[in-house]
Protein backbone atom coordinates (compact mmCIF):
# COMPACT_ATOMS: atom_id res chain seq x y z
CA UNK A 1 0.00 0.00 0.00
CA UNK A 2 3.14 2.93 0.86
CA UNK A 3 4.73 1.83 -1.99
CA UNK A 4 2.26 2.84 -4.35
CA UNK A 5 3.23 6.42 -3.69
CA UNK A 6 6.17 6.50 -3.87
CA UNK A 7 6.22 7.20 -7.62
CA UNK A 8 3.81 9.92 -6.58
CA UNK A 9 6.19 11.20 -3.99
CA UNK A 10 9.34 11.26 -6.47
CA UNK A 11 6.64 13.41 -9.02
CA UNK A 12 6.49 16.10 -6.48
CA UNK A 13 10.17 16.01 -5.59
CA UNK A 14 11.44 16.63 -8.55
CA UNK A 15 8.37 19.40 -9.40
CA UNK A 16 9.66 21.17 -6.13
CA UNK A 17 13.01 20.61 -7.30
CA UNK A 18 12.72 22.22 -10.76
CA UNK A 19 10.64 25.03 -9.29
CA UNK A 20 13.07 25.59 -6.77
CA UNK A 21 15.56 25.85 -10.29
CA UNK A 22 13.10 28.12 -12.35
CA UNK A 23 12.96 30.57 -8.97
CA UNK A 24 16.67 30.48 -8.64
CA UNK A 25 17.51 31.12 -11.82
CA UNK A 26 17.97 34.56 -14.11
CA UNK A 27 16.95 32.87 -17.35
CA UNK A 28 13.41 31.92 -16.09
CA UNK A 29 13.10 35.53 -14.08
CA UNK A 30 14.30 37.37 -17.77
CA UNK A 31 11.38 35.14 -19.58
CA UNK A 32 8.84 35.99 -16.67
CA UNK A 33 9.85 39.60 -17.29
CA UNK A 34 9.78 40.03 -21.03
CA UNK A 35 6.04 38.45 -20.81
CA UNK A 36 5.00 40.98 -18.67
CA UNK A 37 6.81 43.95 -20.11
CA UNK A 38 5.83 43.36 -23.56
CA UNK A 39 2.32 42.69 -22.02
CA UNK A 40 1.80 46.13 -20.03
CA UNK A 41 3.55 48.12 -23.36
CA UNK A 42 1.07 46.71 -25.57
CA UNK A 43 -1.84 49.52 -26.59
CA UNK A 44 -4.73 48.14 -24.62
CA UNK A 45 -7.02 51.54 -24.67
CA UNK A 46 -6.52 53.39 -21.85
CA UNK A 47 -3.05 54.60 -21.37
CA UNK A 48 -2.00 52.96 -17.83
CA UNK A 49 1.24 50.97 -16.72
CA UNK A 50 3.76 52.40 -19.85
CA UNK A 51 6.36 53.51 -17.89
CA UNK A 52 6.11 50.22 -15.40
CA UNK A 53 6.33 48.14 -18.58
CA UNK A 54 9.35 49.96 -19.98
CA UNK A 55 11.12 49.17 -16.64
CA UNK A 56 10.16 45.93 -16.55
CA UNK A 57 11.38 45.23 -20.04
CA UNK A 58 14.71 47.03 -19.61
CA UNK A 59 14.97 44.60 -16.68
CA UNK A 60 14.63 41.65 -18.75
CA UNK A 61 17.04 42.72 -21.08
CA UNK A 62 19.49 43.40 -18.85
CA UNK A 63 19.02 39.65 -17.30
CA UNK A 64 19.60 38.86 -20.92
CA UNK A 65 22.58 40.15 -20.88
CA UNK A 66 23.69 38.73 -18.03
CA UNK A 67 23.12 35.10 -18.96
CA UNK A 68 24.96 36.00 -22.52
CA UNK A 69 28.32 34.70 -22.96
CA UNK A 70 30.87 37.91 -22.13
CA UNK A 71 33.01 38.38 -25.66
CA UNK A 72 36.29 39.67 -26.03
CA UNK A 73 37.95 42.08 -23.97
CA UNK A 74 35.77 45.16 -22.10
CA UNK A 75 35.72 47.58 -24.80
CA UNK A 76 34.62 44.97 -27.48
CA UNK A 77 31.73 43.56 -24.81
CA UNK A 78 30.50 47.18 -24.05
CA UNK A 79 30.72 48.39 -27.85
CA UNK A 80 28.92 45.06 -28.72
CA UNK A 81 26.12 45.36 -25.75
CA UNK A 82 25.68 49.19 -26.48
CA UNK A 83 24.71 47.89 -30.40
CA UNK A 84 22.22 45.44 -29.36
CA UNK A 85 20.44 47.32 -26.94
CA UNK A 86 19.67 49.95 -29.27
CA UNK A 87 18.41 47.32 -31.80
CA UNK A 88 16.13 45.80 -28.86
CA UNK A 89 14.94 48.81 -27.95
CA UNK A 90 13.94 50.37 -30.80
CA UNK A 91 12.52 46.87 -32.07
CA UNK A 92 10.05 47.27 -28.68
CA UNK A 93 9.56 51.01 -28.69
CA UNK A 94 8.47 50.05 -33.14
CA UNK A 95 5.75 47.04 -32.08
CA UNK A 96 4.77 49.14 -29.30
CA UNK A 97 4.09 52.52 -30.52
CA UNK A 98 0.54 54.03 -31.17
CA UNK A 99 1.48 56.45 -33.66
CA UNK A 100 2.50 54.02 -36.91
CA UNK A 101 4.78 56.96 -37.95
CA UNK A 102 6.63 56.60 -34.60
CA UNK A 103 6.70 52.64 -35.71
CA UNK A 104 8.41 53.39 -38.84
CA UNK A 105 10.96 56.14 -37.57
CA UNK A 106 12.15 53.54 -34.92
CA UNK A 107 12.29 50.75 -37.42
CA UNK A 108 14.97 52.93 -38.96
CA UNK A 109 16.83 52.93 -35.79
CA UNK A 110 16.62 49.29 -35.92
CA UNK A 111 17.69 49.05 -39.61
CA UNK A 112 20.81 51.35 -38.38
CA UNK A 113 21.21 48.75 -35.22
CA UNK A 114 21.57 45.86 -37.32
CA UNK A 115 23.81 47.50 -39.63
CA UNK A 116 26.10 48.60 -37.24
CA UNK A 117 25.80 44.49 -36.02
CA UNK A 118 26.41 43.34 -39.49
CA UNK A 119 29.86 45.94 -39.86
CA UNK A 120 30.96 44.29 -36.11
CA UNK A 121 30.75 40.86 -37.79
CA UNK A 122 32.96 42.29 -40.58
CA UNK A 123 29.97 41.92 -43.36
CA UNK A 124 30.70 45.68 -44.64
CA UNK A 125 28.86 45.28 -48.12
CA UNK A 126 25.77 43.92 -46.09
CA UNK A 127 26.02 46.83 -43.65
CA UNK A 128 25.66 49.11 -46.31
CA UNK A 129 23.02 47.34 -48.50
CA UNK A 130 21.13 46.94 -44.98
CA UNK A 131 21.00 51.34 -44.58
CA UNK A 132 20.65 51.85 -48.85
CA UNK A 133 18.02 49.44 -49.87
CA UNK A 134 16.26 49.21 -46.62
CA UNK A 135 16.31 52.33 -44.34
CA UNK A 136 16.63 54.97 -47.65
CA UNK A 137 14.06 52.93 -49.83
CA UNK A 138 11.96 50.35 -48.37
CA UNK A 139 11.45 52.59 -45.04
CA UNK A 140 10.95 55.53 -47.17
CA UNK A 141 8.04 53.66 -49.28
CA UNK A 142 6.85 52.50 -45.62
CA UNK A 143 6.54 55.84 -44.85
CA UNK A 144 4.87 57.40 -48.05
CA UNK A 145 2.25 55.20 -47.26
CA UNK A 146 1.50 56.24 -44.24
CA UNK A 147 1.35 59.97 -44.80
CA UNK A 148 -0.88 58.81 -48.02
CA UNK A 149 -3.16 56.30 -45.93
CA UNK A 150 -3.52 57.93 -42.21
CA UNK A 151 -6.60 59.20 -40.24
CA UNK A 152 -6.03 62.04 -38.65
CA UNK A 153 -5.43 61.63 -34.73
CA UNK A 154 -4.51 58.17 -33.31
CA UNK A 155 -7.21 55.50 -34.98
CA UNK A 156 -9.14 52.72 -32.69
CA UNK A 157 -7.14 50.09 -33.96
CA UNK A 158 -3.85 51.63 -33.38
CA UNK A 159 -4.86 52.14 -29.52
CA UNK A 160 -6.15 48.65 -28.78
CA UNK A 161 -4.11 45.15 -30.05
CA UNK A 162 -5.43 41.35 -30.66
CA UNK A 163 -5.05 39.57 -26.97
CA UNK A 164 -2.07 41.55 -25.74
CA UNK A 165 -1.89 38.74 -23.34
CA UNK A 166 -1.56 35.77 -25.31
CA UNK A 167 0.26 37.46 -27.92
CA UNK A 168 2.94 38.56 -25.66
CA UNK A 169 3.05 35.39 -24.14
CA UNK A 170 3.76 33.74 -27.77
CA UNK A 171 6.66 35.57 -27.79
CA UNK A 172 8.00 35.26 -24.81
CA UNK A 173 8.15 31.37 -25.06
CA UNK A 174 9.88 31.62 -28.10
CA UNK A 175 12.20 34.17 -27.07
CA UNK A 176 13.00 31.79 -24.64
CA UNK A 177 12.72 28.46 -26.31
CA UNK A 178 15.14 30.37 -28.44
CA UNK A 179 17.57 31.51 -25.70
CA UNK A 180 17.85 28.27 -23.51
CA UNK A 181 19.00 26.53 -26.78
CA UNK A 182 21.11 28.59 -27.71
CA UNK A 183 22.91 29.12 -23.91
CA UNK A 184 22.84 25.65 -23.06
CA UNK A 185 23.89 23.51 -26.45
CA UNK A 186 27.06 25.20 -26.28
CA UNK A 187 27.90 24.20 -22.82
CA UNK A 188 31.03 21.89 -21.74
CA UNK A 189 29.17 19.02 -20.94
CA UNK A 190 26.50 19.20 -23.72
CA UNK A 191 26.27 16.99 -26.58
CA UNK A 192 26.77 19.54 -29.58
CA UNK A 193 30.46 18.74 -29.53
CA UNK A 194 30.87 19.53 -33.67
CA UNK A 195 30.33 23.11 -33.12
CA UNK A 196 32.77 24.03 -30.91
CA UNK A 197 35.19 21.80 -32.71
CA UNK A 198 34.35 22.90 -36.10
CA UNK A 199 35.79 26.67 -35.37
CA UNK A 200 38.48 27.85 -38.15
CA UNK A 201 41.62 29.52 -37.05
CA UNK A 202 42.47 33.24 -37.40
CA UNK A 203 44.36 32.98 -40.30
CA UNK A 204 41.93 30.85 -42.32
CA UNK A 205 38.88 33.54 -41.47
CA UNK A 206 41.53 36.42 -43.15
CA UNK A 207 41.35 35.21 -46.43
CA UNK A 208 38.05 34.06 -46.19
CA UNK A 209 35.44 35.97 -44.27
CA UNK A 210 37.30 38.76 -43.03
CA UNK A 211 39.29 39.13 -46.40
CA UNK A 212 40.71 42.62 -47.29
CA UNK A 213 39.10 43.24 -50.59
CA UNK A 214 35.47 42.10 -48.92
CA UNK A 215 33.46 43.33 -51.37
CA UNK A 216 35.12 42.35 -54.43
CA UNK A 217 35.47 38.89 -53.16
CA UNK A 218 31.30 38.92 -51.93
CA UNK A 219 31.07 40.41 -56.07
CA UNK A 220 33.17 37.45 -57.46
CA UNK A 221 31.20 34.75 -55.03
CA UNK A 222 27.71 36.32 -56.30
CA UNK A 223 28.33 36.20 -59.74
CA UNK A 224 30.18 33.35 -59.86
CA UNK A 225 28.94 30.15 -57.59
CA UNK A 226 25.01 32.33 -57.60
CA UNK A 227 24.21 33.32 -61.15
CA UNK A 228 21.36 31.40 -61.16
CA UNK A 229 20.11 32.45 -57.49
CA UNK A 230 21.01 36.24 -59.33
CA UNK A 231 18.99 36.32 -62.59
CA UNK A 232 15.98 34.41 -60.52
CA UNK A 233 16.14 37.23 -58.02
CA UNK A 234 15.92 39.98 -61.14
CA UNK A 235 13.07 37.97 -62.39
CA UNK A 236 11.49 37.71 -59.48
CA UNK A 237 11.92 41.88 -58.80
CA UNK A 238 10.45 42.48 -62.50
CA UNK A 239 7.26 39.80 -61.36
CA UNK A 240 6.96 42.05 -58.26
CA UNK A 241 7.08 45.04 -60.53
CA UNK A 242 4.60 43.86 -62.51
CA UNK A 243 2.75 42.90 -60.04
CA UNK A 244 2.21 46.16 -58.26
CA UNK A 245 1.55 47.92 -60.90
CA UNK A 246 -0.92 45.47 -62.22
CA UNK A 247 -2.94 45.63 -58.51
CA UNK A 248 -3.30 49.24 -58.34
CA UNK A 249 -4.46 49.37 -62.02
CA UNK A 250 -6.87 46.85 -60.88
CA UNK A 251 -7.79 48.56 -57.86
CA UNK A 252 -9.08 52.03 -59.68
CA UNK A 253 -11.59 50.38 -61.64
CA UNK A 254 -13.64 49.38 -58.50
CA UNK A 255 -15.61 52.15 -56.91
CA UNK A 256 -13.73 54.04 -53.89
CA UNK A 257 -15.31 54.38 -50.33
CA UNK A 258 -17.68 56.86 -49.88
CA UNK A 259 -16.16 60.19 -49.52
CA UNK A 260 -17.40 60.00 -45.51
CA UNK A 261 -15.75 56.78 -44.99
CA UNK A 262 -12.26 57.58 -46.00
CA UNK A 263 -9.88 60.52 -46.13
CA UNK A 264 -8.91 59.81 -49.29
CA UNK A 265 -12.26 60.14 -50.75
CA UNK A 266 -12.81 63.24 -53.16
CA UNK A 267 -8.51 62.84 -54.34
CA UNK A 268 -8.03 59.39 -55.25
CA UNK A 269 -10.29 59.78 -58.80
CA UNK A 270 -7.00 61.10 -60.12
CA UNK B 1 40.81 32.13 -30.58
CA UNK B 2 37.76 29.25 -30.77
CA UNK B 3 35.86 30.31 -27.33
CA UNK B 4 35.67 33.69 -27.79
CA UNK B 5 33.76 33.53 -31.34
CA UNK B 6 31.96 30.79 -29.88
CA UNK B 7 30.70 33.55 -27.00
CA UNK B 8 30.28 35.76 -30.33
CA UNK B 9 27.96 33.35 -32.24
CA UNK B 10 26.04 33.04 -29.38
CA UNK B 11 25.24 36.33 -28.23
CA UNK B 12 24.48 37.05 -32.31
CA UNK B 13 22.11 34.26 -31.85
CA UNK B 14 20.44 35.66 -28.76
CA UNK B 15 19.88 39.18 -30.28
CA UNK B 16 18.28 37.27 -33.98
CA UNK B 17 16.37 35.74 -31.88
CA UNK B 18 15.11 38.53 -29.35
CA UNK B 19 14.43 41.12 -32.66
CA UNK B 20 12.32 37.88 -34.31
CA UNK B 21 10.32 37.21 -30.98
CA UNK B 22 9.83 41.04 -31.24
CA UNK B 23 8.37 41.00 -34.43
CA UNK B 24 6.33 37.90 -33.76
CA UNK B 25 4.77 40.17 -31.40
CA UNK B 26 3.86 43.00 -33.52
CA UNK B 27 2.79 40.58 -36.39
CA UNK B 28 0.40 38.78 -34.03
CA UNK B 29 -0.54 41.85 -31.53
CA UNK B 30 -1.30 44.98 -33.79
CA UNK B 31 -4.03 45.29 -35.56
CA UNK B 32 -2.87 48.27 -38.14
CA UNK B 33 -1.52 46.81 -41.55
CA UNK B 34 1.64 48.52 -42.39
CA UNK B 35 2.74 48.27 -38.71
CA UNK B 36 1.89 44.15 -39.13
CA UNK B 37 3.90 44.45 -42.17
CA UNK B 38 6.77 46.51 -40.88
CA UNK B 39 7.03 43.48 -37.89
CA UNK B 40 7.50 41.21 -40.56
CA UNK B 41 10.40 42.56 -41.92
CA UNK B 42 12.09 42.93 -38.51
CA UNK B 43 11.83 39.32 -38.24
CA UNK B 44 13.20 39.05 -41.39
CA UNK B 45 16.14 41.13 -39.42
CA UNK B 46 16.37 38.76 -36.80
CA UNK B 47 16.98 36.09 -39.02
CA UNK B 48 19.45 37.89 -41.63
CA UNK B 49 21.49 38.49 -38.01
CA UNK B 50 21.98 35.01 -37.23
CA UNK B 51 22.96 34.21 -40.60
CA UNK B 52 25.65 36.47 -40.60
CA UNK B 53 26.80 35.42 -37.10
CA UNK B 54 26.84 31.81 -38.52
CA UNK B 55 28.80 32.94 -42.05
CA UNK B 56 31.37 34.13 -39.68
CA UNK B 57 31.68 31.63 -37.21
CA UNK B 58 31.82 28.63 -40.13
CA UNK B 59 34.09 31.15 -42.46
CA UNK B 60 31.45 30.78 -45.33
CA UNK B 61 30.23 32.96 -47.90
CA UNK B 62 26.69 31.68 -47.84
CA UNK B 63 24.83 33.22 -45.02
CA UNK B 64 25.99 36.26 -46.31
CA UNK B 65 25.16 35.89 -50.05
CA UNK B 66 21.59 34.55 -48.10
CA UNK B 67 21.08 37.72 -46.42
CA UNK B 68 21.20 39.84 -49.69
CA UNK B 69 19.11 37.78 -51.48
CA UNK B 70 16.49 38.17 -48.39
CA UNK B 71 17.19 41.68 -48.23
CA UNK B 72 15.64 41.38 -52.73
CA UNK B 73 12.51 39.59 -51.57
CA UNK B 74 11.80 41.71 -48.93
CA UNK B 75 11.99 44.86 -51.61
CA UNK B 76 9.54 43.00 -53.68
CA UNK B 77 7.29 41.80 -50.53
CA UNK B 78 7.30 45.64 -49.84
CA UNK B 79 6.11 46.68 -53.07
CA UNK B 80 3.70 43.99 -53.69
CA UNK B 81 2.11 44.79 -49.63
CA UNK B 82 2.10 48.31 -49.79
CA UNK B 83 0.21 48.63 -53.34
CA UNK B 84 -2.05 45.77 -51.59
CA UNK B 85 -2.92 47.60 -48.47
CA UNK B 86 -3.00 50.86 -50.50
CA UNK B 87 -6.07 49.34 -52.56
CA UNK B 88 -7.95 48.00 -49.15
CA UNK B 89 -7.34 51.32 -47.88
CA UNK B 90 -9.13 52.90 -50.71
CA UNK B 91 -11.82 50.61 -50.74
CA UNK B 92 -12.37 50.65 -46.83
CA UNK B 93 -10.82 53.93 -45.66
CA UNK B 94 -8.99 51.99 -43.13
CA UNK B 95 -6.07 50.44 -42.31
CA UNK B 96 -7.48 47.79 -39.66
CA UNK B 97 -6.89 44.09 -39.84
CA UNK B 98 -10.69 43.31 -38.59
CA UNK B 99 -12.50 45.06 -41.38
CA UNK B 100 -11.36 42.07 -43.46
CA UNK B 101 -14.00 40.11 -41.06
CA UNK B 102 -16.32 40.73 -43.65
CA UNK B 103 -15.06 38.58 -45.71
CA UNK B 104 -16.13 35.75 -43.22
CA UNK B 105 -18.37 32.45 -43.87
CA UNK B 106 -21.73 32.91 -43.57
CA UNK B 107 -22.62 30.48 -40.40
CA UNK B 108 -19.32 32.37 -38.53
CA UNK B 109 -20.05 35.12 -35.75
CA UNK B 110 -19.79 38.46 -36.64
CA UNK B 111 -16.35 39.69 -34.97
CA UNK B 112 -17.38 42.82 -31.98
CA UNK B 113 -15.00 44.93 -30.72
CA UNK B 114 -14.33 45.72 -27.08
CA UNK B 115 -15.31 49.13 -25.85
CA UNK B 116 -12.18 51.53 -25.59
CA UNK B 117 -12.92 54.91 -23.88
CA UNK B 118 -12.20 57.52 -26.44
CA UNK B 119 -8.42 58.66 -26.78
CA UNK B 120 -8.64 62.47 -24.83
CA UNK B 121 -7.36 65.32 -25.86
CA UNK B 122 -4.12 65.49 -23.29
CA UNK B 123 -3.37 62.15 -23.96
CA UNK B 124 -2.46 62.86 -27.48
CA UNK B 125 -1.38 66.43 -26.94
CA UNK B 126 2.19 67.55 -28.12
CA UNK B 127 4.56 69.05 -26.53
CA UNK B 128 4.53 72.96 -26.40
CA UNK B 129 7.56 76.10 -25.92
CA UNK B 130 6.96 78.14 -22.35
CA UNK B 131 6.88 81.68 -23.47
CA UNK B 132 9.74 82.74 -21.73
CA UNK B 133 10.81 86.56 -20.78
CA UNK B 134 9.03 89.26 -22.58
CA UNK B 135 7.96 90.30 -26.10
CA UNK B 136 10.73 92.78 -27.41
CA UNK B 137 9.89 96.21 -28.29
CA UNK B 138 9.31 97.10 -31.90
CA UNK B 139 10.75 100.28 -33.28
CA UNK B 140 8.13 100.78 -35.78
CA UNK B 141 9.49 103.29 -37.81
CA UNK B 142 13.20 101.28 -38.39
CA UNK B 143 11.28 98.57 -39.52
CA UNK B 144 9.60 101.03 -41.85
CA UNK B 145 12.83 102.34 -42.76
CA UNK B 146 14.03 101.57 -46.48
CA UNK B 147 16.71 103.22 -48.07
CA UNK B 148 16.62 104.66 -51.17
CA UNK B 149 17.25 102.71 -54.02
Amino acid sequence: MSTAWLPLAATITSLSNFAREMVTSPFAWAVVLAFIGAWLLLPKGPRRGRRLGIAVSLASLALFGWIAPRIGGWLDGSVFLAMSALTIVAALATVTSRDPVYSAIWFGVVLLGTSSLFLYQGAQFLGVATVVVYAGAILVTFLFVLMLAQPEGHAYYDRISWEACVSAGTAAVFVGLMVGTVTRSFEAGSSQKPLQTAAVSAADRATGILHEEHVATLGARIYSQQLVAVEAAGVLLLAALVGAVAIVEQGKKTPAAPAGQSSLGGSSNA
Amino acid sequence: MPSSEVALLQNYLIVGAIVFGIGLLGFLARRNLIVMFLSAEMMLQGVSISLVAWSRYHNDWGGQLLVIFIITVAACEAAIALALVLMLFRRSGKLDAAIWNASREENIAEFKDIEIPEDREETSRFPHLTPAGRRPLVDEESQLYRPRV
